[in-house]
């Protein structure tokens, strides 16, 4: 009571030190969310998609780019024991040309309508097996091109220009550092392989598997959880190291700004916490009060930097330029309960350092 | 019920020993106001810490109702200050962000006799005269104002003994008397012994007792005997 009174009396001055904790818990937030969203800009498409476990051909070295399968393959996956259901999706990078005559580049993805392989569409609508000129585009895909549902996008692959129309939106991600479009397998397949016969064409680059393979290896194939073929993404292990250092090290400045600030507020109560104590309050009684004091402090505080992260991320994400960032519950999470824990201690360990001082000496006593 | 004898505190000063308090010997029964003068640096407050409980002596006995305060540990020696004593301090007396009232509640809020803290609060506040600045902050207080609360913090827990230290430092003659007239009506009121520290004669003058001390030697005033 006594420190949620402090509080209350002296608004301003606990005003200025939320302030300064949502600050220095925004910055933390910020680099996790920045990271994040690099780290999805890799491949969250990977990460959303409706699978446990990517199966890959086993020649390819665990690389989405690299992996071509036979339909033989591709059935022996599906039919594995283990195997709850399974898809074939097919990858290209496509280059197109937007409106203003630049040339953009794209991850397109095949896959056969009514599969786990199938996105889910924000807004137009799905493909049908007949849309074999239709797309669905990425929203970042739409809001780096300028283009809209209903328009036409020119693709060039292997020398040839192909007219698709996009006819949904959706929020996958991107792949490979480039936004997702969706198109159907066999067209897919037409624009990486028009010039290979029929039957010597790989049917798919990788099979979505829900379930659990008993095996994680097959004739031809191999199996990887899903989070360790995202790590397996070109170029992802060496971002995610640089982004996890980035992360730890906001944590530690973060966390050790924030200790020491509370640590200096509780050593300048050494009066008052001296009083208390040779009155009678029991070292219990001033280490909860100080607990609760910089608890609900750091809570404001985080609760503020939590809103200010968001709207940044919303100021961004609206802006033209595309700047990766995105938050994810877990990312406050953790940044939330490590601010809050640091609090807490240095709460708590600045507090039994001043309660350690004789309360006569705490009180400037004339002895 | 107060019996001191051979009390004494030595420091260590670098390396040398510094007698504070010498071989103090006295005593007090309820309802006694007992000053003890002294100039500044000659152990009148660490006697009292001694007594209140702030302080271990390095010799002798505090014995209050039959307890031994010097052989209490640190938990009970807590409890006691919760408890059994009424301290007015020098300074750094109060919460500055506490009202009048909160200040006397901040002992029922430590633990001392919980259930009757709101009472009693408001009696002490109507005895010292301040309940029309009952829901002032300690900071919106004058110096006379500020003492009396302290003291009505130190009558908040009912204690066996009241220690005051100094009541008179921060404030003119006038108001000063006032305080000192203060405590020693509630001392006779309550029946409560009060021990208070002063180098102002002129406060000494209204306890029952005067002890003078000098280099931490206490010795029995002989204006008291007039």
């Amino acid at each position: 009571m006594v420190g949620l009174l402090e509080i209350r009396r002296r608004k301003l001055q606990f005003a200025l030190i939320a302030a300064v904790f949502a600050l220095v818990s925004y910055l933390v937030l910020m680099i996790t969310g920045l990271g994040i969203g690099l780290n999805e800009l890799a491949g969250s498409a990977l990460l959303n998609f409706d699978a446990d476990r990517l199966a890959y051909a086993d020649t390819a070295g665990k690389s989405v780019i690299r992996s071509e399968m036979s339909q033989e393959t591709v059935d022996r996956v599906s039919t594995a024991p283990g195997v709850e259901d399974a898809a074939p999706l097919a990858y290209v990078a496509a280059n197109y040309v937007m409106p203003d005559g630049e040339i953009g580049s794209a991850a397109m993805l095949g896959y056969d309508p009514g599969t786990i392989a199938e996105p889910d569409v924000t807004e137009g609508r799905q493909l049908t097996p007949d849309d074999t000129n239709g797309i669905l585009a990425d929203r970042r895909f739409l809001s780096e091109s300028g283009l809209d549902i209903g328009d036409t996008v020119t693709f060039q692959l292997r020398l040839e220009t192909v007219e698709m129309e996009i006819v949904g939106e959706i929020d996958e991600g991107a792949f490979f550092f480039q936004p997702a479009i969706y198109v159907l397998r066999p067209t897919l397949l037409d624009l990486k392989y028009g010039n290979l016969p029929a039957d010597a064409r790989p049917v798919a680059s990788v099979v979505l598997i829900q379930g659990t393979p008993e095996s994680d290896a097959g004739e031809g194939y191999e199996v990887l959880d899903k989070q360790t073929a995202f790590n397996n993404i070109e170029g992802v292990q060496g971002q995610s190291a640089t982004v996890t250092s980035l992360q730890v090290f906001g944590y530690l400045v973060g966390a050790m700004v924030i200790g020491v600030f509370f640590y200096v507020l509780t050593l300048q109560k050494i009066g008052q916490i001296g009083m208390l104590k040779a009155i009678g309050a029991s070292s219990g009684f001033i280490l909860l009060q100080l607990l609760i004091q910089v608890l609900a402090i750091a809570a404001i505080g985080l609760v503020i930097s939590i809103g200010l992260a968001l709207l940044t991320e919303r100021a961004i994400k609206g802006g033209g330029e595309i700047v990766p960032i995105s938050f994810t519950t877990n990312a406050f999470i953790v940044a939330g309960v490590l601010l809050l824990a640091t609090s807490a201690l240095a709460a708590f360990f600045s507090g039994r350092q001043v309660l350690r001082t004789d309360p006569i000496i705490a009180l400037g006593q004339q002895l | 019920m107060l019996s001191v004898s051979n009390l004494t505190k030595t420091y260590q000063e670098g390396d040398r020993e510094v007698q504070a308090v010498r071989d103090v010997n006295f005593g007090g029964e309820p309802g006694e106001f007992i000053a003890i003068v002294g100039p500044s640096g000659s152990g009148k407050t660490t006697t009292l810490a001694m007594l209140g409980g702030l302080l271990t002596p390095t010799n002798g006995s505090i014995n209050l109702n039959g307890r031994e305060i010097t052989e209490l540990s640190p938990r009970e020696l807590t409890e006691y200050r919760r408890l059994s004593v009424g301290y007015v301090f020098q300074a750094n007396n109060l919460l500055p962000f506490l009202t009048v009232r909160e200040n006397l509640l901040v002992m029922s809020w430590i633990g001392a006799r919980k259930d009757e803290g709101k009472p009693r609060a408001d009696q002490l506040i109507e005895e010292l005269g301040l309940s029309h600045r009952a829901d002032a902050l300690a900071t919106q207080l004058s110096g006379g104002e500020r003492q009396r609360v302290a003291i009505g913090r130190a009558l908040m827990n009912d204690p066996e003994i009241v220690l005051v230290d100094e009541p008179t430092a921060n404030l003119d003659s006038v108001r000063g008397r006032q305080v000192v007239e203060m405590l020693v009506r509630e001392t006779k009121d309550r029946n409560k012994l009060t021990i208070m520290v002063t180098h102002d004669l002129d406060m000494a003058a209204l306890a029952d007792h005067i002890y003078e001390m000098h280099d931490g030697v206490l010795t029995p005033s002989h204006a008291s005997a007039a």
